[in-house]
């Protein structure tokens, strides 16, 4: 009898420790997703020197690691944005189910292609599998300004229906080029 | 005797003293566990109390009573850091990801069919003193070299753009063959041939018509490698079928050179049901 009662308590032992972790992180994905600091309040803390000298609370990195690994990741993403001409103006999420294999989020991101605007909603579904993880878009809702032309329309209704993302980033790439050399043709005649 | 006797009873005592101590071992076992768990169950169930007033919105700004009215230095970094990490992921969406590296760039080439995102790729390449690829993970029948000797030199995000359209068109015919394989088993007979670039596709699969079942052999060839819908398709019947069937080849054959291979295959088996 002891022996299948220690072989319970152990089972809910791991069921609870999986359980404290996911519910961990659906916590931390929640206070991410509904704060918001402004660029002044980023510049201010970048500016501030408290905690400098001394690792703050334990298991959190002191501030100057902090700044440095800001620093290194605004050159990634600013090099990024340059290079692929798409530049993400503002990005919001809300996870709407997480569980240990699966994570369904909704997106919101707004940004300019070159210089065309556009507005992206979408769901993505991330599943873990073995060594790694898939994702899928659905749900997708694409807005594109100076749309209209009917090809364009027809384009972007029919990836939308496919949640196509991958595809519309690539071709509104080089719609947004080809619309940059109209418009300064256009300008050039005027 | 008497020697016997007494070795018998220490024995005895010897076995008794281990079953105690057994005994005890496992009590203590047991009242440890018990211990741990009630304190994940607090814990866990302090953690739904939180995750619960933060889904009602209740948390705003302030969060939890431990955290101060006005946020530290160090938890503004922190959700920046993490809210950039977000966007530079977002970016994993967008086909062409990738991080500055001390000697060049790392870039990371992600395929997606429809809304599936697939493989991804890595392709690190050195800018000094003239822009070289390092390393990569580019699969061998991809033919990098030639796309590199055309446009790495002169326009990068040409290369990598002619690099993304060889991936995603190969990723594209994989998935399409796979997903015909998986949705249709019965279907298809014996298994599909194709070669590791998935450009070439011959298989055989049945049909019924008016109760019975017809074999068709399709070969399909994808000329270009940035498409993943074949340039030929040959759909043929054994030579003594009906000459319906020759039509039924003809159309399918229409079917595989305009849409996707799975749904092909959907479209006229959902035919076949609603005729029968």
């Amino acid at each position: 009898m002891d022996e299948s009662t220690c072989q319970a308590y152990e089972d809910e032992i791991l069921s609870l420790e999986e359980e404290i972790k996911l519910l961990a992180e659906k916590y931390e994905d929640g206070q991410q997703e509904s704060t918001f600091f402004s660029d002044e309040e980023i510049l201010m803390a970048v500016k501030s020197s408290q905690g400098e000298f001394e690792g703050e609370s334990e298991g959190r990195e002191s501030l100057s690691d902090l700044k440095a690994q800001l620093e290194s990741l605004e050159t990634d993403l600013s090099f990024l944005m340059k290079f692929t001409g798409i530049q993400f103006t503002s990005h919001s999420k809300k996870t709407v189910e997480r569980t240990t294999k699966r994570t369904v989020r909704k997106h919101r991101l707004s940004g300019n292609c070159l210089s065309l605007p556009f507005q992206l909603e979408f769901q993505l579904l991330e599943v873990q599998n073995e060594g790694n993880v898939s994702a899928v878009v659905t749900d997708l809702s694409i807005v594109l300004e100076s749309a209209e032309d009917s090809d364009v329309i027809k384009f972007v209704s029919s990836t939308e229906e496919c949640g196509n993302l991958l595809t519309f980033f690539r071709r509104v790439l080089s719609y947004a080029e080809w619309h940059e050399h109209r418009r300064a043709t256009f300008l050039h005649f005027k | 005797g008497l020697f016997a006797y007494l070795e018998m009873l220490e024995a005895q005592a010897h076995k008794a003293a281990v079953k105690q101590e057994e005994m005890e071992q496992q009590e203590e076992k047991l009242a440890m566990l018990k211990k741990r768990l009630q304190e994940l169950r607090l814990q866990r169930d302090e953690l739904r109390a939180k995750v619960e007033l933060q889904e009602k919105g209740q948390l705003g700004k302030e969060g939890v009573t431990s955290e101060p009215a006005q946020p530290s230095a160090q938890t503004v970094l922190e959700w920046k850091i993490k809210s950039i990490k977000a966007m530079l992921q977002i970016f994993y969406l967008t086909g062409i990801s990738g991080k500055l590296t001390k000697r060049g760039v790392c870039f990371c080439i992600s395929t997606a069919y429809e809304g599936t995102y697939l493989d991804s790729y890595y392709l690190d390449l050195l800018t000094k003193p003239e822009v070289q690829i390092y390393r990569h993970s580019i699969p061998a029948f991809i033919p990098l070299e030639q796309i590199a000797k055309k446009y790495l030199q002169t326009d990068i995000r040409r290369f990598l753009s002619v690099l993304l359209d060889h991936l995603n068109a190969y990723v594209g015919r994989r998935f399409q063959a796979d997903q015909l394989q998986e949705q249709f088993p019965e279907q298809i007979e014996g298994s599909l041939q194709r070669n590791s670039l998935c450009n070439l596709l011959v298989f055989k699969y049945n049909v019924s018509s008016e109760g019975k079942t017809f074999s068709l052999t399709a070969r399909l060839l994808y000329g270009d490698l940035c498409r993943s819908l074949p340039t030929e398709a040959v759909v043929s019947c054994a030579p003594d079928s009906p000459a319906s069937l020759a039509e039924v080849a003809a159309a399918h054959s229409d079917l595989f050179r305009r849409m996707a291979l799975h749904k092909a295959f959907r479209s006229f088996s959902s035919a076949v049901e609603i005729m029968e």
